[in-house]
């Protein structure tokens, strides 16, 4: 199997310019699993005017914004207080997706095999990433758990001695 | 006095001469131009000295006098080693929120006490150590009490360039002249400390005044602060008590390292020796890979580019042109050393002009007093409010711009990336005012005690 044969077609995707609150909707919203349902999405590609990748923007992206750089640099969780979380976030909201989103983007390609993908997720520690078409276009988006169950799959066949 | 003086036309201006200079005035106007990082310049260019023949291996890795000063790196080393060790015990995050809760949450007392607990700390760490344990937890302090940070943020870098002039191993221009004129821990302590306390109050009173009346805070924010229990900092308290026996014998090992006849290095290696035989690492790779390198190296390449230039004969040409200047007048000279270390660190790195001042300073001692040499010649009293002017100047005088030093520039740098960028222009606002008004107190010191009451 390859990439495109698991990968679910591109349907939603962020603009550079758009704000982390119209981004964080999208992500509640977006489209997911084969029969496209709306029950969110953890990260989204971002692409420009010409439809060119130039990011992608996930939870953690979005966690990391509302996150004071401060605290990665010591050890001070115990400091925090109630609401403070709150307040950071409504202030987060306004910020733009290009200065939240991560950059450059780890990608595959359609034709790609399926090892490749599980390369890139635990070589990269990520959950999902684009798919391009020869042109280098998005195409569509891999996701973990779309790798996972075609191991399942695979797994399961050998166990039923090669029976579908 | 003025017999002893040679002239100028004794040194042989050859090829080496002019290869040595125009590598040493490159490799500064680069660092100034700051497009490529500062220690690939200095390695490169010391390399390239040696492979030209100018100055030996062997003369750069081993002499004393114009070699690589392997007392300064191995002190950093050894104390980079040993805060390595301490950081995750939660030490400095328990110190700085003890002090806002001292303060009771009163806005200008937090600043004062944060200031004066960041100046001691840097007495006896690396200042940007110091400023990189303070800063997050002021940012932190500062968020839950919706205050502006960049005040507290520029006072804490200025106490901390304050602090770590009072001591031999505060700041690197220190430990610089300490190895360079054998000067030890004592009378840094003897000559520094007393001028950088009052310094240091009357920092306190200035930044009350600059600062003082804007701050007020709501009593539920202040309520944040004081809810905050510092115990919950502390994650390794069994490290955290090894590691103080441990600093304290460090810290007593330099009081007497000179009476001990022990290089202030040799003192820092036994406590780094000994806190990681006690603290239980098993892996210490970590610990040794977060030295800093690329600053040691920067000292390293520093080292040659300044002993070959020592060598050639660049450094005793200037010390004989300084001398010319000032007519071989010493109080004058001492005064042009404090203010002009001021002025050049304000703008340049004080590590590298530190670097060409102390042999710059031995050259004119040798011009002087051509018959004394070792000790009789580094400590003739009237060279000794020499050394003490460049430790002053060039301490104090990173405080002037952003760039002045190393603390500055990090805490400029991380600023910014919190979101409360400092500009330039608004540090040396404050920076520059608080840094002339603490080179007067320091000039005043500097002509009472040695050319007044001569003590």
């Amino acid at each position: 199997m390859r990439a495109k044969d698991i990968m679910i077609p591109i349907h939603d995707y962020l603009k550079p310019d758009n704000t982390l609150k119209e981004a964080v909707k999208l992500l509640r919203t977006g489209f997911r699993g084969e029969n496209l349902v709306g029950i969110g999405v953890m990260g989204a590609p971002v692409l420009d005017e010409t439809g060119n990748l130039v990011g992608m923007l996930s939870m953690t992206d979005a966690l990391r914004a509302v996150y004071p750089s401060y605290m990665s640099m010591m050890d001070m969780g115990s400091f925090t207080w109630d609401g403070m979380l709150e307040s950071l976030a409504q202030k987060a909201g306004d910020r733009k997706v290009k200065d939240i989103m991560t950059s450059p983007v780890i990608t595959i390609r359609e034709d790609d095999p399926l090892m490749e993908c599980v390369d890139l997720i635990l070589r990269k520690h990520i959950r999902r990433m684009p798919v391009l078409d020869k042109a280098g276009k998005v195409v569509g988006m891999l996701y973990m758990r779309d790798v996972f169950f075609a191991i399942t799959k695979a797994m399961l066949k050998e166990d039923n001695g090669g029976e579908k | 006095m003025s017999q002893g003086i040679v002239t100028t036309n004794q040194i042989v201006m050859g090829a080496s001469f002019w290869i040595a200079t125009s590598i040493f005035l490159l490799a500064y106007a680069l660092i100034i131009w700051e497009k490529i990082h500062k220690t690939i310049l200095v390695v490169f260019g010391a390399a390239l000295l040696i492979v030209m023949g100018i100055i030996t291996q062997e003369e750069a890795f081993t002499s004393m006098d114009i070699g690589v000063d392997w007392n300064v790196i191995f002190l950093l080393i050894s104390m980079m080693v040993i805060i390595n060790i301490m950081k995750p015990t939660g030490c400095f995050e328990y110190l700085a929120i003890k002090s806002a809760k001292i303060s009771k949450g009163r806005p200008f007392m937090i600043m004062a006490i944060l200031s004066t607990v960041t100046a001691v700390v840097s007495a006896f760490l690396d200042n940007v150590t110091t400023v990189l344990l303070i800063a997050p937890v002021t940012l932190l302090i500062c968020q839950a009490m919706e205050l502006d940070p960049v005040p507290f943020l520029i006072t804490e870098t200025l106490a901390s360039n304050i602090g770590g002039t009072a001591t031999l191993i505060g700041d690197p221009p220190n430990i610089m002249i300490a190895s360079k004129a054998q000067l030890n821990f004592m009378d840094f302590v003897y000559n520094l400390t007393p001028v950088i306390i009052v310094v240091l109050i009357v920092f306190i009173l200035t930044i009350k005044l600059i600062f003082g009346k804007h701050m007020t805070v709501k009593e539920e924010l202040r309520q944040r602060v004081m809810a905050m229990n510092e115990k919950e900092a502390i994650k390794d308290p069994v490290l955290l008590k090894k590691s103080l026996v441990v600093l304290a014998m460090t810290m007593i090992g330099f009081i007497g390292h000179g009476a001990l006849h022990l290089e202030p290095a040799s003192i820092a290696l036994f406590g780094a020796g000994l806190l990681l035989l006690v603290s239980g690492i098993k892996e210490p790779h970590h610990i040794f890979a977060e030295v800093e390198w690329a600053s040691l190296f920067f000292f390293i390449g520093l080292f040659i580019i300044i002993g070959a230039v020592v060598k050639v004969g660049l450094i005793k040409w200037m010390a004989i042109k300084v001398l010319e200047l000032t007519h071989g007048n010493l109080m004058g000279t001492s005064m042009i050393v404090l203010w002009f270390s001021a002025f050049a660190s304000a703008f340049v790195d004080n590590i590298p002009y530190v670097a060409t001042m102390n042999p710059l300073i031995i050259d004119m001692a040798k011009q002087l007093w051509p018959n004394l040499s070792g000790i009789g010649l580094l400590h003739h009293p009237d060279l000794m409010p020499m050394w003490w002017s460049l430790s002053l100047g060039a301490c104090l005088g990173g405080n002037g711009t952003a760039i002045g030093a190393s603390a500055n520039v990090i805490v400029v740098g991380m600023a910014e990336k919190m979101g409360h960028p400092i500009s330039f222009r608004k540090f040396m606002l404050y920076g520059m005012p608080l840094m002339i008004e603490s080179v007067i107190i320091c000039t005043i010191y500097v002509w009472l005690r040695y050319y007044v009451f001569n003590i």
